[in-house]
């Protein structure tokens, strides 16, 4: 899969969550304090990433979903 | 784990009141029929046309929300993570999302079957699978996400 398509799929699954558009999503935004994320919706983008993936995620690893970017990280270290 | 290494596969009323944390009249479980830690629970709920709900959920023909429904899997979905993943301390259960397809009406008199499975589990949260069976047919089936969160933190 092309890294960017990934880095795309990731940013769209945690607009959908968070109920935003896309395009407006800031990828090096803190979720939590400019976004507005909790934390199930936190749990919640994590397994969207594993069904859309087909990958694992360890719950220690949920703190590492702070930005997009970290996110598209995460999923990019289990989906190799 | 649990303080009690022995689970109950089944509970009675009393023992469904012990972990959850609704009453009258907002108990959606009547007893719990499969509980199996970190796998299933299935609960049961008679709906009776005594229901405080019939009232006004119609007038002319009683029909049974499905807001209650809803209520009535996250009941067994607290089953399900309190079981599963047993909370210490004092805690609140809250909803943080519900996806719930309503297929068939249930009716005064209908015996609802309600199922939770899990999807994703940890410490404190769950993102759990749900289905609500009248007679083996589903009429209601989604997802929802609980929590357990800390009184001291809301």
């Amino acid at each position: 899969m092309a890294q960017h398509t990934i880095d795309d799929e990731v940013a769209a699954l945690i607009a959908e969550i968070l109920e935003m558009d896309p395009v407006q999503l800031d990828r090096n935004a803190n979720l939590v304090e400019d976004l507005g994320m909790d934390s199930m919706m936190a749990l919640e983008i994590l397994a969207a990433l594993e069904k859309k993936f087909k990958i694992k995620i360890p719950e220690a690893d949920l703190p590492k979903i702070t930005t997009v970017n970290q996110t598209i990280e995460l999923a990019k270290k289990y989906a190799r | 784990m649990l303080d009690s290494p022995v689970v109950p596969q089944q509970l009675n009323f009393e023992q469904v009141k012990q972990i959850i944390p609704q009453r009258f009249p907002f108990l959606m479980l009547d007893r719990v029929v499969n509980a199996e830690p970190g796998v299933r629970v299935v609960g049961i709920k008679n709906l009776t046309g005594n229901e405080w709900f019939y009232q006004g959920h119609f007038p002319k023909r009683a029909v049974t929300p499905g807001a209650m429904l809803c209520e009535a899997v996250a009941q067994a979905g607290i089953v399900f993570f309190h079981l599963s993943r047993p909370v210490r301390g004092d805690v609140t259960y809250l909803l943080g999302s519900i996806k719930m397809r309503f297929l068939e009406p249930a009716w005064p008199g209908d015996q609802l079957e309600i199922e939770v499975t899990p999807i994703k589990l940890t410490e404190s949260a769950g993102i759990l699978s749900g289905e609500v069976r009248v007679n083996g047919r589903a009429v209601a089936k989604g997802e929802l996400t609980l929590s357990a969160k800390d009184n001291s933190k809301l």
